[in-house]
């Protein structure tokens, strides 16, 4: 571990194009409003929020993690591999990341059909309001973050990337670890503390 | 001037100029009603002078907006405009139409316009932004659309940019909207969401792709750096201006009969309409600083700088104060209002206008830039004019504040019009930086003849 | 090659703190104490992301210090506004 720490040169500036980190930066500072919300407006109603949260089930929020914490894994695994000259390795990396890009979304829409089936929209009450809004503002997050995974596995395909010349394989690595990184905190703000 | 086609711009300057003097006047008038209830009453009351003063503004961006975009078109698809005759055919109909709705606020009453304009056949007067004559109206969209024909088929002959395709996109959105102010529904929720939508994505998002590649020409021009650097940050500033701008819709959903989750979604989402503004500021001074190039035009660099710091504070900072619900419900329809859309206005497109004639005027002439004697008067409107509008705002704002506390905070509250006699000290005052407003613009003026008494001097001499 | 990544080692740590929470959760435990631990594992589980997934270990301090006081500054806040709706 410390072998290959020491390995890696000291570097100053940020890993992938630089405009990918605006957003970065201004997503996470929209999120963190909506979570700091969140925790603001669950101290006003505790019971209404505890009671509410009950009534979600913890082993989607837990799998989607464990899912969104694996996908990036692989982004990183790939942008390794990129850095190693070998697209074909870095591809594949991709494609896993993907697959567990859309398993997160295959669990969340059931868990969406779900709430919706029982009656359950923003209007229902404050948890649910954020409930279903930061969840499905997440959402589209993941979807636009494999929207960018995509386009960079088609152009890893056909060789679009080196060892030299890979800043776009960091950059869309670098919006994908931002969504799993908001989840990281979404998932015990939500489902678990009480 | 390197194409003769530009010539078209020189008439909409102008035009947008004469505009703005009006608006000024009519700014004015509506300040001193404030004070003096009945003045000028019955020939001009509050209620007109104000949608002439507002009808004013867009007209005069409109005019600016058209005047540049023929100009800078040009320039970037290094082609000749398509067709120079149409441009100025739609100036005189532009002018002529946009001078009768004007005129006939002033001198038909509302209400009788209306009739007689057809307005029971499909309503779409009466409404703040929208109050032209339905056939006015149809007037404009035929004016844009044969304006954006022209464009078009200019950029589609030509070299291909970004600015160009960032302004032409900006401009289709512009048309777009507008069409909406064709749509009038019986149920007042759904009117009013119409309403914002055309006013909101209007202003806060779909103007700005407009002002942005105005910005970039001109920032481009006086610093002459390597445009392939900059293209990049355009397109990261659009897509967070129309990101930010299209999502944070919500703040106008606070109290106009939308759910109540939408209190939420406009507050957390308004918070990042600044952001794309601060890059524009932040984009100026990157790029101005980054070049020793020494353009002759130096008043031209301070409207360009002027206008990315203005817009920031006018729109950004001053938009975002208000947007939180829990503060917005004091704010909403008050005087806070008012001081934040006088520096959004004129910060962000009043501004942009004049930077574009800064630029663009003495190159029309013949000239790279105006004599020296003459930049100087330029640079002291530039100082006049932003100087009052930004303490305008600050006593629109402290008068916003008074009435927001004593109207609808305080314990006791007051009634209306008893809180408008405790603002008067303030309306004083913001109708004293109408008048430096005034000065400085009159200083502007004077610059242009200054100019062209130098030249004329240049031209006898040699 | 056949020497373990860091990498696989931080997403081992990350799954098992996950693994953690959703068992706190499970058993709807409460309390400042419980809670104090879940919002520093999650501190812990963001900084490792941020640090050896985003790769800003590597990176010059003034960005890395937007991220931190982005983590700490949201955490902080939520374990604050936890503590105000305890009573």
């Amino acid at each position: 571990m410390v072998n290959s720490i020491s390995k890696s040169q000291p570097r100053s500036n940020l890993p992938g194009d630089f405009a990918i980190w605006i957003f970065i930066f201004a997503e996470l500072l929209v999120f963190g409003i909506f979570f700091v919300a969140y925790a603001f407006a669950r101290s006003y109603d505790v019971e209404l929020f505890n009671a509410s949260q009950s009534t979600l089930t913890r082993e989607f929020g837990a799998i989607n993690t464990i899912v969104l914490i694996t996908s990036s894994y692989f982004v990183v695994r790939a942008v390794t591999a990129i850095k190693n000259d070998n697209s074909k390795i870095c591809v594949n990396w991709l494609g896993a990341a993907l697959f567990m890009g859309s398993i997160f979304l295959v669990i969340k829409m059931i868990e969406f059909y779900g709430k919706f089936s029982e009656g359950i929209n923003m209007s229902t009450n404050t948890f649910y309001m954020f409930y279903l809004s930061l969840t499905f503002f997440h959402f589209m997050h993941v979807i636009l973050g494999m929207v960018i995974l995509t386009a960079i596995l088609l152009k890893a395909r056909q060789g679009g990337y080196s060892a030299k010349d890979h800043t776009g394989v960091e950059t869309g690595a670098s919006y994908w670890h931002m969504v799993d990184l908001v989840w990281i905190i979404l998932f015990p703000l939500i489902y678990i503390i009480r | 001037m390197q194409y003769s086609s530009q010539a078209v711009a020189k008439p909409y300057f102008i035009t947008a100029i004469a505009l703005f003097a009006f608006q000024i006047l009519f700014g004015l008038i509506i300040g001193l009603q404030y004070m003096l209830g009945d003045f000028l009453f019955p020939i001009l009351p509050f209620g007109i002078a104000k949608i002439i003063h507002i009808n004013l503004l867009i007209i005069l961006i409109l005019f600016g907006f058209m005047g540049a975009s023929y100009y800078i078109v040009i320039e970037e698809a290094e082609q000749e405009l398509h067709n120079p005759k149409l441009a100025i055919i739609l100036f005189w109909i532009f002018l002529i139409t946009s001078i009768l709705s004007l005129l006939s606020y002033l001198f038909i009453s509302y209400a009788t316009l209306a009739k007689i304009t057809g307005n029971y056949l499909q309503p779409t007067m009466g409404r703040e932004f929208m109050e032209q004559p339905t056939i006015i109206k149809l007037s404009f969209v035929m004016v844009l659309g044969a304006f954006l024909y022209n464009i078009g088929m200019t950029i589609q002959k030509g070299r291909k940019t970004t600015i160009n395709t960032i302004l032409f996109t900006g401009l289709i959105g512009l048309t777009l909207l507008f069409l909406l102010t064709f749509y009038n529904s019986k149920n007042l929720v759904l009117d009013k969401f119409v309403w914002w939508w055309f006013v909101h994505l209007s202003f806060e998002a779909l103007w700005l792709l407009i002002m942005v590649p105005l910005l970039a020409f001109v920032l481009l021009k006086l610093t002459n750096i390597n445009r392939e650097g900059i293209e990049k940050w355009l397109y990261l500033i659009i897509a967070l201006v129309l990101l930010s701008g299209v999502i944070s819709i919500g703040h106008h959903y606070f109290w106009i009969g939308a759910p109540e989750y939408w209190q939420w979604w406009g507050t957390i989402f308004s918070l990042i309409e600044p952001i794309p503004l601060l890059m524009i500021t932040l984009f100026a001074f990157k790029i101005l600083n980054s070049s020793r190039h020494q353009h002759p035009n130096k008043a031209a660099r301070f409207w360009v700088l002027g206008t990315a710091v203005m817009a920031f504070l006018g729109a950004g900072v001053l938009g975002f104060l208000q947007s939180p619900a829990p503060l917005n419900y004091y704010t909403h329809g008050t005087q806070i209002t008012v001081a934040h859309s006088h520096l959004a206005f004129y910060g962000t497109y009043v501004m942009i206008v004049l930077t574009m004639i800064s630029y663009a005027m003495p190159l029309l002439q013949g000239r790279a830039a105006n004599s020296k004697r003459s930049q100087k008067w330029e640079i002291w409107s530039f100082w006049l004019m932003n100087i009052s509008m930004i303490l305008m705002t600050l006593f629109i704002g402290a008068v916003g504040i008074l009435q927001v506390y004593l109207q609808r905070f305080s314990e006791t509250p007051l009634p209306f019009m008893m809180v408008q006699e405790k603002l008067i000290v303030f309306n004083w005052l913001r109708e004293f930086t109408g008048v430096i407003l005034l000065i400085g613009f009159v200083t502007y003026i004077i610059s242009f003849f200054v100019a062209a008494k130098d030249m004329e001097s240049i031209q006898k001499n040699s | 090659m056949s020497q373990i990544r860091p990498c696989t080692y931080v997403w081992l740590i990350l799954i098992l703190l996950t693994f953690f929470a959703f068992v706190v959760g499970k058993l709807e435990l409460g309390g400042i104490t419980i809670i104090a631990t879940i919002l520093l594992s999650t501190l812990i589980k963001g900084q490792m992301v941020a640090d050896y997934f985003m790769g800003l270990h590597r990176v010059r301090w003034k960005w890395k210090i937007i991220m931190y006081s982005w983590l700490l500054l949201v955490i902080g806040l939520i374990g604050f506004a936890y503590s105000l709706g305890l009573k």
